[in-house]
C-alpha cells in the first residue's frame, strides 16, 4: 500500500497551532493574574469598612472615651455601612447587568421618579461620609425646578440610584478637603433632542483629557485617582454607564481643570408631566 | 502630654483608635498621606509613629507608589528620625514584607486581626518607651 506523503504544510500547520496555543495559554494566565488581583482588591474594599466598624464598636464600648466623642464614632459606623451596602449593591448590580439583562427583566419596573426628591435623598445618605473628610454636598433645587418643574423620571428606580449614588461617592472620594458638592440639574441637546440630566459636580483632582473616554471602562481608574486612592474597584462609572444604556442614556464625563462633572443624561421620552403619570 | 503621630488615608479607621488614645492622656496628630505624615514629624514632637502602608504619598513625594508608600515613609522616618518608635497598621499578609518590617524594629499590626485594646497597649507601650509584652 502505498502511503501518501506528508503534505508540506502539515508541519507549518502544526507550529502555527503550537504559537496560537503557547498565546492563549499567556492571555488564560494574564486573565487569572488579573481576577486575582481584582479579587484582592474588592476583598480589601469590602473589608475596609467592617475594621473600622469593629474598632468604632470597641471604641464605645471604651468607658474613658467620653460620650461626645461616641456620637462621632455612630457616625462613622452609619458611613462605614452606608459605603458597605453601596459596595455590596454595586456588585450585584455588575452581576445582573453584565448577564444582559433587559431592564423589563430585574425585579422593579420603571416607576415615576421625582429627580429632586432622588438627589436629596442619597445626599443625606453620604453626607455624613463626606463631612468626614471636610466636604459638603448641596442640591441646587432650583436648577430641577427649571429643568424638570412638576415632571418626573419613568425610570428604574434602584438603578438610577445606584447609578448617582456612585457619582457622588466619586466626587466625596476625589474632591479636595473644604470643597462642596453640587448636584443639579441640567439639559443638553444630543442628536438633535434634548435631553435632560443630572450632574455632579466637584473640584478636587484633575482627569487627563485621554482618561476622559476610558472612565466607563471596566476596572479603569486614572493615574491620579490611584495615587490619591490606592485601593479602589473601578466599576462605579462603568456600573453607572450600563443603566444609563438600559434606560437608552448616557454618562457624560467633562473636565476642566480641578472641576469635574459627571452627568446622568435621559432621553427627552423619559420626562413625564404629573398629568400623564396619573 | 505625649503626641502620636496617625498617618492612614482613611481617616474614618483611625478615628476609634485616636479616641481610646487621646482618652488615655495622648494627643493625636492626624495625616493623611507621606507628604503629611512627613510635614506633621517637622512640626511636632512625636513619641510614637503609627502607619499605613497603602496610602497616597502626596505632593512632595509624587514619584512614589502609593501601592507600598508606607515602607518609603518608614525609610524615611528611619533616615531622619532614626530614634523615633513605629508601629505599622495595615492589612498587609505577606510574610515577607512583615519580617522586612520586624528587621527595621518596627512593631507590625494587622487591621482587622488585631483588636483596638491591643493596639492601644501596644502603641501606648512604644511611646512610652515600655517593651511589649502583647502577642499580636
Amino acid at each position: 500500500m502505498n502511503i501518501p506523503p506528508e503534505p508540506e504544510h502539515s508541519s507549518q500547520g502544526v507550529e502555527e497551532l503550537q504559537a496560537e496555543i503557547a498565546t492563549l495559554k499567556h492571555e488564560l494566565e494574564e486573565s487569572r493574574k488579573s481576577t486575582t488581583q481584582y479579587l484582592q482588591n474588592v476583598a480589601h474594599q469590602l473589608t475596609a469598612p467592617l475594621n473600622a466598624i469593629k474598632w468604632n464598636i470597641e471604641a464605645i464600648k471604651d468607658e474613658k472615651i467620653p460620650i461626645a466623642r461616641k456620637k462621632n464614632l455612630l457616625s462613622s459606623i452609619y458611613s462605614q455601612g452606608t459605603i458597605l451596602v453601596h459596595l455590596i449593591k454595586n456588585f450585584s448590580l455588575m452581576s445582573n447587568l453584565e448577564a444582559d439583562h433587559e431592564l423589563g427583566q430585574f425585579r422593579d419596573q420603571p416607576d415615576h421618579v421625582s429627580p429632586l426628591r432622588l438627589a436629596i435623598n442619597l445626599i443625606s445618605d453620604f453626607r455624613p461620609q463626606a463631612a468626614e473628610t471636610g466636604k459638603k454636598i448641596e442640591v441646587r433645587m432650583y436648577t430641577f425646578d427649571q429643568i424638570f418643574g412638576e415632571d418626573s423620571l419613568l425610570v428604574e428606580k434602584n438603578l438610577i440610584a445606584q447609578a448617582l449614588s456612585n457619582l457622588l461617592e466619586n466626587a466625596i472620594k476625589y474632591s479636595h478637603t473644604g470643597t462642596t458638592i453640587y448636584v443639579e440639574a441640567i439639559t443638553r441637546t444630543e442628536n438633535g433632542k434634548v435631553c435632560l440630566g443630572i450632574s455632579v459636580i466637584n473640584t478636587g483632582l484633575p482627569i487627563q483629557r485621554e482618561e476622559l473616554e476610558k472612565l466607563q471602562e471596566r476596572g479603569f481608574r486614572g493615574n491620579a485617582a490611584k495615587q490619591k486612592i490606592p485601593a479602589g474597584t473601578g466599576i462605579g462609572l462603568y456600573l453607572a454607564d450600563k443603566v444609563m444604556r438600559l434606560h437608552h442614556g448616557w454618562v457624560i464625563a467633562n473636565a476642566k481643570g480641578s472641576e469635574t462633572r459627571m452627568t446622568l443624561l435621559f432621553p427627552p421620552e423619559r420626562a413625564v408631566s404629573r398629568e400623564a403619570a396619573r | 502630654m505625649k503626641k502620636i503621630l496617625l498617618v492612614d488615608d482613611e481617616p474614618w479607621f483611625t478615628e476609634g483608635l485616636a479616641a481610646a488614645l487621646e482618652a488615655r492622656n495622648y494627643q493625636c496628630v492626624r495625616a493623611a498621606d507621606m507628604t503629611g505624615g512627613v510635614k506633621a514629624l517637622q512640626e511636632h514632637t512625636i513619641a510614637a509613629l503609627v502607619t499605613d502602608i497603602m496610602m497616597p504619598p502626596g505632593s512632595a513625594f509624587k514619584s512614589v507608589e502609593s501601592s507600598e508608600s508606607g515602607f518609603q515613609f518608614i525609610e524615611y522616618v528611619k533616615e531622619h528620625w532614626p530614634r523615633l518608635p513605629i508601629v505599622c497598621l495595615s492589612v498587609i499578609a505577606d510574610q515577607a514584607k512583615i519580617r522586612f518590617l520586624m528587621k527595621r524594629g518596627v512593631r507590625y499590626l494587622r487591621k482587622g486581626e488585631t483588636p483596638l485594646s491591643t493596639a492601644v497597649e501596644v502603641i501606648t507601650a512604644v511611646a512610652e518607651g515600655r517593651r511589649v509584652r502583647v502577642n499580636t
